[in-house]
């Protein structure tokens, strides 16, 4: 095992080198290559990285430009997770046979994925590389939308969302199926790491990459990455949005160890209504009409049921 | 790079990051890094803005909001210190200024053809009221 | 830990798949990511069960289907070394995406492909739907007629498709059961001669090299999709052939075994011939002589690779035959046979060419019979004497029920 790279503060955290190139084609303000960012720049050593199909990989590898300085695979939709299984199986197999070309480096192996590539079209590959616990980390960058093909629902989109195929209008208020508990379903593979983060808590995740770099096994991170195309926001608002994300607890930020233990990893001093998430955000304006109102309620009272779960898991230690 | 015919480029569609060997990227700054002409590092998007960020290091705290929130690496920090930002990738999306915490901000948005002397010049006060 | 040699008897008597599994050891393949699919399973149980034996060294993983074994496979291969796998018809449709993405992103992988009908109705047993569904995907496509040239090609298909003047991946076809699951004598290689020939895998664009840090996969658009698509189409037009030819001699020169791009059966002084692919061709040997004893000069045509299209070896192949059954196993569903296409189509531009004739057979399983052979060599006969084709191009033979014949 290398040794972890030290970040005290952010001071020390801006030090970092990145390994993540500009002049990529993401929108303006998008929070992916701010997830990406958090989540390279937490090791200084080697990474082998894929990204499934979608907004991330069809904005950072476009010929003949290539927005990475670490080794990079995509090969489909699908499939993100299990291109890395397989580099990680290879480097496993060169280093039993002495054929690593620089046999004292300690890779990390890593996979991008949005939700539907995760949630959705991938997840049978991203199960099978968790059960078969391959040392690699997945990271979903959970937009809750297909936004890379212009804003269909996955199975990330929450309750009430106006999505592309899920649209609001006079006789319905958008999305009606609620967002699939992923981080529940990676927790029951039993893998030894597995937890939320948002990119405006930097430091949470920063210390969660880490903990998940110096595990040996699977890895699964959710990370929030509130989309200004889909969302409906001024792409200066990201952080806000991210803000608004995490203090009304709609993304609490946990850890699940070993499938058993969760660990509630940010409690916000002052507790945001849900409501000002969602009045945020164009995808839940028709939320705010007569005949809708009684939803954001109910957004409220899952959240905090949401909330009461896991803090009664959490205290459990099952 | 130019449009090259079809036998000029390497099979696969594969792509260098670099010219030549590389050690230890990590701890590598991007200007001591020998970019290849595939990197995008040596691509622009400055076409992209309409609005600009202007940097006042009058009232830089260096807290470094800006280069971690930065969606597009182009807060450039050096030392621990915010040195400037890099404008052939910077969007202008703005997240820079909103995350700046100094009262008054060291950063903020111009039309693109704003002049940052005259901008720097005109620099706003304190706000009282924050 | 080192691992341990196999003492192997100079003749072994093999299936297939053991003979597929004993190269796939022989070669030390580094990576096998794999899926279960009869006929094609035992390939890579074997792999498996070696490895548990210590006579391989190398990482096997068992996914979670055949997309994603296909998946693991390129991950494999473009960290930078031996990758393998094995599938079957349904297991092939599934991982039919990314076969394209792995010849597009030029790895060399080996895919044992045990020929199988595709459903529906579902059917376990051979004929050559799944090898022609994948026929535009830019792999490499051998095809063994029997257990020895499925050992054969597997040694082969490795040393061609690593080359790095090639760096394509390759398909290693037989026929489901009738070679997978047949016992027969197979000539073998030591362990050291067998991987004397293909070598240690010499990594090119690895993902593991971390001084050269390499992006595979990226997308491109109209302004640079199709120089990328002539490219790989290029290397293999003009490339891949020779390559193979210079791979078979020195296979030649190890073993004694030649082979060839098409491969040919009493066809110097041929007057009619049957051109086919798989076990077929063994069974079209054995009636070919029998034709000869009734005094029609029969030959045989079995087409070794299948990929690239051996266009001018066919052209000379049949330049002097009079008439030819082009013989598909696998439904055309609404056109000409795709061998009988493709063989015609070399035929047309070449200086003479016979009268061809399309066949249909075999399919899911259905044995090709000797009296079958024997009906469709006398058709010929009647061709070559009426200086014209006096059936329907394409005729299906060995199914019940009234004559199909159309074209």
């Amino acid at each position: 095992m290398s040794e972890m790279k030290k970040i005290k503060n952010l001071k020390e955290f801006s030090t970092s080198a990145d390994r993540f190139e500009g002049a990529n084609l993401l929108c303006p303000g998008c929070a992916h290559s701010i997830i990406v960012r958090e989540v390279l720049n937490a090791t200084n050593d080697d990474l082998v990285l894929a990204a499934s199909t979608g907004c991330l990989e069809v904005c950072t590898a476009v010929y003949p430009y290539t927005s990475w300085d670490a080794s990079w695979i995509h090969i489909g939709f699908e499939n993100g997770s299990t291109a890395v299984a397989g580099a990680e199986t290879m480097y496993k197999a060169l280093k039993t046979k002495g054929r690593l070309k620089q046999p004292d480096r300690t890779p990390k192996f890593v996979a991008f994925g949005g939700d539907g590539a995760s949630y959705d079209i991938g997840f049978q590959w991203i199960s099978g590389c968790m059960e078969r616990n391959h040392d690699m980390m997945y990271v979903v960058l959970d937009n809750e939308v297909y936004a890379n093909t212009g804003g269909q629902r996955s199975s990330s989109t929450p309750i009430g969302s106006s999505a592309t195929t899920t649209p609001a209008g006079s006789i319905s208020y958008g999305e009606k199926i609620n967002k699939k508990d992923m981080m529940g379903i990676m927790g029951a593979h039993h893998i030894p790491y597995a937890a939320q983060v948002a990119p405006n808590k930097w430091k949470d995740m920063v210390k969660k990459i880490q903990k998940g770099f110096a595990t040996e096994g699977a890895v699964f991170i959710n990370a929030v990455s509130p989309c200004t195309t889909e969302w409906k926001f001024d792409p200066k608002d990201t952080m806000h949005i991210a803000d608004l994300a995490t203090d009304t607890l709609v993304f609490p930020l946990y850890e699940i160890i070993d499938g058993r233990q969760y660990n509630i990893t940010y409690r916000p001093k002052n507790v945001v209504p849900v409501e000002e998430y969602l009045a945020a955000q164009g995808r839940f304006k028709h939320l705010f009409k007569d005949q809708y109102k009684y939803l954001i309620k109910e957004w409220q009272e899952r959240v905090d049921e949401n909330w009461a779960y896991l803090q009664r898991r959490e205290e459990a230690k099952v | 790079m130019e449009n090259k015919g079809w036998d000029e480029f390497e099979i696969g569609a594969m792509l260098r990051t670099f010219d030549g060997s590389v050690d230890n990227i990590a701890g590598t700054k991007q200007e001591d890094r020998s970019y290849s002409e595939n990197s995008s590092y040596r691509a622009s998007v400055a076409d992209w803005r309409l609005i600009k960020p202007v940097f006042n290091k009058d009232y830089c705290i260096d807290c470094q909001f800006c280069w971690v929130y930065c969606p597009d690496v182009s807060i450039v920090s050096r030392d621990k210190k915010m040195v400037g930002i890099d404008m052939d990738h910077c969007k202008g999306c703005g997240v820079c200024v909103e995350v700046c915490p100094t009262n008054p901000k060291s950063l903020l948005m111009f039309g693109e053809h704003a002049d940052e002397e005259t901008e720097i010049a005109q620099w706003p006060s304190k706000d009282e009221e924050k | 830990m080192a691992f341990d040699k196999m003492k192997l008897r100079d003749i072994e008597v093999w299936d297939g798949n053991f003979a597929a599994a004993q190269a796939l050891r022989q070669c030390q393949v580094d990576v096998v990511s794999a899926y279960p699919i009869t006929p094609s399973t035992a390939i890579v149980e074997g792999y498996a069960k070696f490895k548990s034996d210590n006579f391989v060294e190398g990482e096997f993983i068992m996914v979670e289907s055949e997309h994603a074994a296909m998946s693991g496979c390129i991950g494999a291969a473009a960290a930078g070394g031996r990758v393998a796998t094995a599938t079957s018809s349904q297991g092939l449709a599934l991982m039919s995406e990314t076969l394209y993405q792995a010849s597009g992103m030029r790895l060399p992988i080996v895919l044992n492909l045990v020929n199988r009908a595709l459903a529906s109705p579902l059917n376990v047993n051979g004929d050559h739907s799944d090898m022609y569904m994948v026929r535009d995907s830019g792999w490499i496509q051998f095809d063994a007629f029997n257990p020895q040239e499925a050992y054969d090609l597997n040694f082969i298909a490795f040393k061609v498709s690593e080359d790095h003047d090639i760096r394509l991946p390759a398909i290693v076809n037989q026929d489901g059961f009738m070679t997978s699951h047949t016992a027969q004598g197979v000539a073998t290689m030591d362990d050291d001669t067998a991987f004397g020939f293909v070598g240690t895998y010499k990594p090119m664009n690895d993902m593991l090299d971390f001084e050269h840090p390499v992006t595979h996969g990226v997308q491109t658009e109209e302004d640079w999709h199709f120089e990328h698509k002539a490219r790989q189409h290029n290397d293999l037009m003009t490339k891949a052939g020779p390559k193979i030819d210079e791979v078979f001699a020195d296979f030649k020169k190890l073993t004694g075994r030649k082979y060839s791009q098409v491969e040919t059966y009493d066809m110097e002084d041929a007057d009619v011939a049957v051109f086919c692919l798989g076990t077929s061709v063994e069974t079209a040997r054995e009636v070919a002589k029998e034709m000869r004893t009734r005094g029609i000069k029969a030959g045989v045509v079995g087409l070794r690779v299948i990929r690239p299209f051996p266009f001018a070896q066919v052209q000379a192949t049949l330049k002097d035959v009079k008439a030819v059954a082009v013989l598909d196993r696998s439904s055309p569903n609404g056109a000409a046979g795709a061998m009988f296409n493709e063989v015609t189509t070399a035929m047309y531009s070449a200086e003479n060419s016979p009268l061809i004739s399309g066949y249909i057979y075999g399919l899911g399983g259905r044995d090709l019979t000797k009296v079958h052979l024997v009906d469709l060599y006398n058709e010929l006969d009647t061709n070559v004497k009426a200086g014209k084709v006096t059936t329907p191009l394409q005729q299906f033979i060995g199914v019940r029920g009234p004559k199909l014949a159309y074209l």
